[in-house]
């Protein structure tokens, strides 16, 4: 007989009504329900608030959103980004002026932002991975004194220190422009008017030159793979580095010959009677007018007239009995001979020649040119480095060049090849419908070669710097603040980072013998690289997010643009969704590549 | 001697004690090998000789001293590394200064540097100085302060810096500080040891503590407006309004307790008790208010009054104490893992509010003037996108969506588009005739900020928490709240507190960004000097004054935290 099981007790159904509270109360449902609330309480909350923003603009009674027609839409918010901006911008790499839109002015400002980011992060880097190695340096002396560093920039507020910067240290320490120094005895010249520096451009034949260098790198590749095979077919362990390099060498030295060898583009054309069929020709030229026999004396002279001016601004000089003054040498009071020979008797100087301004500028080259094109560029580069004075006539179009030349203003005219030839013609044909007597017959074209890069180095001239590049006060204090600022972070960032690799992995590397930058390089900072990045790359977005400081010091970014078109168009809200946009837009872009590499670097651990 | 120099010819034996002593070995150590140490070591040999002559010709006196003392202790380290023989300051030279030659060079350089430093900033800060308040005596000592600082500006001003426009009614700052010492002493002895938990002293404490800020800011500020008279009517009500709220605690403490703890007297008691806590300050502020329209303490404008030291200690101090809260739950809100809004409720409300808004878009976009708002006038198009987005990421949790939301977008955004939004917009948003003063404004700019950033750093500590911690909480039958009142929250926060501290020394530094936005803080003061017509120009000396006065309060914090850090580790094994 099988066991009767007890009879299973049939569960009782409640009833409908039951059984809904049941589901209405269950905790999940009134969980969606609360949620379904809350999203629809923030829905209302933001229909609230537009609805009184909407009152309280009508009350201010200006139309903030004007459309085409003549009516009033919330979808022509942005429309008024078409109209004159009517402000200056200080910098930027745009062409910009007041009758450029406002659109153009706000990506004027972006360039801006950017500019200073881009050279920011990479002074960052550097800067953080020096602090925070030297934070580890067994010297304690560096060690304390980074750490100071780390320590007074974390502590204080950025902007105080982005006035500090700008309104003492670039006010009232650093020189005047004319007396600028040279830093670390490089062409780089700080003074309170920002920093000059030499500048790189690129010729029509830099391109050739490339090739040869991408030559010489895929030379050195298969070069280096090649004296691999042979260490591991003989054993035999070869110094690597230094050939690949001499090899890389060799090739880009012989690419910037061949570069240099090239069909020239730029050349000059002068009249036939200056009788110039090369370069060359230039210099005995300009030495027979200036009576010398080396073209380094001109230089010389002109550095003795400098020198009497410096003695008469001493106040060295007395010509009967009375102080001679630069004004009296302007005006002609006082001639020039007589102050070089109260000069000569009061330094016992046997003979002292000198060239006055007048002099130079008379004997000098007249030199007449498209501003900033390369063609001068090179010119004027392979002149000064020969030492022949000249006089540069640029003008912004190629026509009004021209007429300089035919009206005599000028005797050399520099250009592109094809440029010159075709104003040839015109300079001929202008002679003949002009009928007056020619200023030359006939006009010479000669190609001037140009190396694939031409350096222009900044030289005071006068009161001001010429050639080389220029970075404003504002744009030099901005970088310098956010740099030592963001700095100090990223040394704290460094620091934490090679702590976090255990003394194990030390000790590890050195029981397998490895040398110190073998640890560093195969051990070391592979670990600690993965714990380094993803702070690190918030600290750059700090970076790009506090360049909106440049409002505080001037310097013309995003945000002071931005801050400007405010007040001037009365459109707050559009201005400000625009700038926020632009903001989160950068971030999420950066958070997304940050996941994305944090899911791909982190050690797969066993 | 004679040991030493048979140690230096390495007959160790002979003199017996101590391990074996190489010179070739210790040659290697202390020079290094391979042509990288030589060219460091070449190098920083070359700049330390030329930097010593050239302080050899600036400060002979002071540069022979330290040259003799480097020598010295270089020789003495060298000497006991021979004999083997270190004692401790021979053994810290050696590891902290002298461990190699270039390390040695090194420290010479450095600290003829430091000394050089400390001589200039002393010439400059001391003895070149003028202290004198007379602008032409100052203006004469010095030349833009190249030569020795001013401080006569920052003395003139230094109240002004400190108080601003309140310099006049010190005594609201005195009673500000009162108050603080008065409530701290205590505080120290009474909320630090558990002796005193459930003690008579220790309630009125917190209870003070809790009703502090409304004194804060009756000192500061004063209630209700300016010049208002006294009412009757108003001092009844108030009277009337705190016996309520006094019998209300009476109700919660005593009646309700004894009836056991259903849930529903459970709830009646919470109420009860709120009601109580709201209902008695209320009361108390509308005595006050009452009777100070034209006291000591009367009501002033905020934006006016308030400024230097104090406005970045108040905007400080609010935006921390009230972004702390706000960050706790935005950082819960996060992590919530309650159940989502079915999909089959999101995709059809999405789709049904794109197709009612898509039908204008084809009118929009004709009317548009420019290709960005014609292609604006289709955004609706991005809503199916959010419906799917806030399926796929949060499987429905609106909760965990609106927070990561409103993270991520302050998070993004710099603190200084907040400040100008909350001075330009906020007054916009709110409804008319409602206008708030930018001092609240600006602090609120700054709660929503710093909650931002602080939810972030108790993720991080959420995430921390090991599972087990929450699965023994649910074992023991704790509800949520309780959960991770007693918990979670009290380990989530211990592990995180160098990043809240961090944080609000940044929230601290960041207040003087509302110079900007036009309020009197510190800098704005410190600013305003150089406009001052007897000290005109002049800035340095109040930037250094006051890049001191954050320097000090900011490393306060931190060693506090530090600190804090320490004590509360104790109990973590």
């Amino acid at each position: 007989m099988a066991a009767t099981s007890p009879p299973v007790p049939k569960p009782e159904r409640p009833n409908p009504l039951v059984r809904v509270l049941r589901l209405v109360f269950d905790v999940r449902v009134l969980g969606v329900l609360g949620q379904i609330l809350a999203v629809v309480l923030v829905v209302l909350f933001f229909r609230w608030v537009a609805t009184n923003t909407a009152a309280n603009i009508d009350q201010l009674g200006e139309s903030q959103f004007i459309c085409r027609d003549g009516s009033s839409s919330f979808r022509c918010a942005l429309d008024f980004l078409q109209s004159d901006a009517q402000f200056d911008i200080g910098e930027g790499p745009l062409d910009y002026d007041p009758s450029k839109s406002y659109w153009t002015a706000m990506a004027q400002g972006a360039l801006n932002t950017l500019k200073v980011v881009a050279i920011g992060v990479v002074l960052t880097t550097i800067l953080g991975t020096l602090a925070g190695i030297a934070r580890l340096s067994n010297n304690w002396l560096v060690s304390t004194l980074a750490r100071t560093y780390v320590d007074f920039f974390r502590n204080t507020p950025l902007i105080v220190q982005l006035f500090f910067i700008f309104f003492t240290v670039f006010a009232f320490l650093l020189p005047k422009l004319d007396e600028a120094i040279p830093l670390f005895g490089l062409p780089i010249y700080l003074s309170n008017r920002g920093i000059n520096y030499p500048t790189l451009t690129l010729m029509s034949t830099a391109g050739i030159w490339f090739a040869f260098i991408v030559l010489g790198l895929i030379q050195g590749q298969v070069l280096w793979m090649y004296l691999r095979r042979q260490e591991d077919t003989t054993g035999r362990s070869f110094a690597k580095w230094p050939r690949v390099i001499l090899s890389f060498l060799v090739v880009s030295i012989i690419g910037y010959a061949v570069a240099r060898s090239w069909t020239s583009t730029h050349g000059i054309m002068s009249s036939v009677a200056l009788r110039i069929r090369d370069f060359d020709d230039i210099d005995p030229l300009v030495r027979q007018r200036f009576g010398v026999n080396f073209t380094d004396e001109i230089t010389g002279l002109i550095d003795n007239r400098l020198t009497l001016e410096e003695a008469v601004d001493a106040g060295r000089i007395r010509v009967g009995g009375e102080r001679v003054t630069q004004e009296m040498l302007d005006d002609g009071t006082i001639t020039y001979e007589q102050a070089a020979e109260r000069y000569m008797s009061l330094e016992g100087l046997s003979s002292f020649d000198y060239l006055t301004e007048e002099q130079v500028d008379a004997n000098a080259l007249q030199v007449c040119t498209v501003r900033e094109s390369k063609a001068s560029l090179n010119f004027t580069a392979r002149l000064d480095s020969i030492g022949i004075p000249y006089v540069l006539d640029a003008e912004s179009r190629a026509d009004r060049v021209t007429e300089n030349y035919i009206s005599g203003e000028c005797e050399i005219f520099v250009g592109n090849l094809s440029m010159l030839a075709a104003e040839r013609q015109v300079v001929e044909l202008a002679r003949a419908s002009d009928g007056t007597i020619p200023t030359a017959s006939a006009h010479n074209i000669v190609a001037i070669t140009e190396p694939p890069v031409v350096t222009s180095i900044p030289r005071l001239q006068g009161l001001n710097f010429v050639g080389g590049g220029r970075l404003t006060t504002f744009f030099a204090a901005m970088l310098i603040g956010l740099v030592l600022n963001t700095g100090a972070n990223v040394a704290e960032i460094v620091r934490a980072g090679i702590q976090a690799v255990s003394k194990g992995q030390t000790e590890a590397a050195r029981a397998l013998g490895l040398n110190e930058g073998q640890r560093l390089r195969l051990v070391i900072l592979p670990q600690s690289l993965q714990v380094i990045i993803p702070p690190l790359i918030s600290q750059y977005l700090n970076l790009a997010k506090n360049s909106t400081l440049g409002i505080a010091i001037g310097y013309s970014e995003f945000w002071l643009v931005s801050q400007t078109i405010i007040n001037q168009s009365g459109r707050a809200i559009q201005v400000m969704v625009l700038i926020m946009a632009a903001f989160l837009s950068l971030s999420i872009t950066i958070s997304v590549f940050l996941n994305w590499y944090n899911s791909k670097v982190v050690i797969k651990e066993r | 001697m004679a040991a030493l120099i048979e140690r230096l010819r390495g007959n160790s034996a002979e003199t017996g004690s101590g391990p074996a002593f190489n010179p070739a070995y210790f040659m290697q150590d202390f020079i290094g090998a391979g042509l990288g140490a030589y060219v460091w070591l070449a190098f920083i040999g070359l700049l330390a000789l030329l930097y010593f002559v050239g302080q050899l010709s600036a400060a002979p006196l002071s540069t022979i001293i330290v040259f003799v003392v480097w020598l010295v202790a270089l020789l003495w380290m060298v000497r006991s590394e021979v004999v083997k023989n270190h004692s401790t300051v021979t053994q810290w030279l050696q590891n902290n200064l002298f461990s190699n030659l270039a390390n040695a060079f090194l420290t010479l350089l450095l600290v003829l540097f430091i000394i050089a430093m400390i001589r200039g900033f002393i010439n400059y800060a001391f003895i070149n100085a003028s202290f004198s308040l007379d602008p032409d005596v100052n203006n004469e000592v010095t030349n833009f302060g190249q030569d020795g600082a001013r401080w006569g500006p920052v003395r003139a001003n230094f109240t002004n810096m400190l108080v601003f426009r309140l310099k006049d009614e010190l005594h609201r700052v005195w009673s500000l500080l009162a108050m603080i010492v008065v409530l701290l002493v205590p505080s120290l002895i009474y909320m630090r040891d558990d002796r005193y938990r459930n003690s008579w002293p220790r309630r009125i404490l917190s209870w003070s503590w809790l009703f502090s800020p409304f004194m804060a800011l009756f000192f500061m500020r004063g209630f209700g407006e300016e010049g208002q008279p006294f009412q009757w009517l108003g001092l009844i009500m108030a009277v009337g309004l705190a016996m309520l709220g006094i019998a209300f605690g009476f109700l919660s403490d005593n009646v309700l307790e004894k009836r056991g703890e259903a849930r529903a007297v459970q709830l009646a008691r919470s109420v009860l008790s709120l009601a109580r806590v709201v209902l008695i300050p209320i009361a108390i502020i509308w005595v006050i208010a009452n009777f100070s329209g034209s006291g000591p303490f009367y009501a002033v404008d905020v934006d006016q009054r308030w400024g230097g030291l104090v406005l970045t200690m108040v905007l400080s101090i609010v935006a921390i104490v009230a972004s702390f809260p706000l960050g706790v739950l935005l950082a819960l809100g996060r992590r919530s893992e309650i159940q989502g809004v079915p999909w089959w409720i999101v995709y059809p409300v999405f789709l049904a509010l794109t197709i009612f808004y898509i039908r204008e878009s084809p009118a929009a976009a004709a009317n548009a003037r420019t290709t960005l708002g014609a292609i604006v006038a289709w955004w609706p198009i991005i809503l199916p996108l959010i419906a799917f987005a806030i399926h796929r990421g949060f499987k429905g949790n609106m909760v965990a969506a609106m927070s990561t939301v409103y993270i991520e977008a302050v998070r993004g955004v710099p603190l200084i588009t907040l400040l100008f939004a909350s001075t330009i917009l906020f007054n916009l948003f709110l409804p008319q005739g409602l206008e708030l003063t930018d001092v609240w404004l600006v602090a609120s700019a700054f709660t929503l900020f710093s909650a931002a950033y602080l939810a972030e750093n108790v993720r991080g500590g959420l995430q921390a928490i090991p599972r087990g911690q929450f699965e023994a909480a649910d074992s023991l039958g704790l509800n949520n709240f309780d959960k991770y009142r007693l918990i979670i929250l009290p380990q989530a926060l211990r592990i995180v507190i160098p990043a809240i501290v961090g944080q609000f020394i940044g929230l601290f530094k960041d207040t003087s960004l509302v110079t900007l936005v036009g309020l009197f803080d510190l800098l704005d003061v410190t600013n305003k000097i150089s406009s001052q017509p007897d000290w005109l120009t002049i800035r340095t000396e109040p930037y250094i004054v006051i890049l001191i006065i954050y320097f000090v309060i900011a490393s306060a914090m931190a060693w506090y935290s530090r600190r804090l850090e320490r004590q509360l580790a104790v109990g973590q094994r």
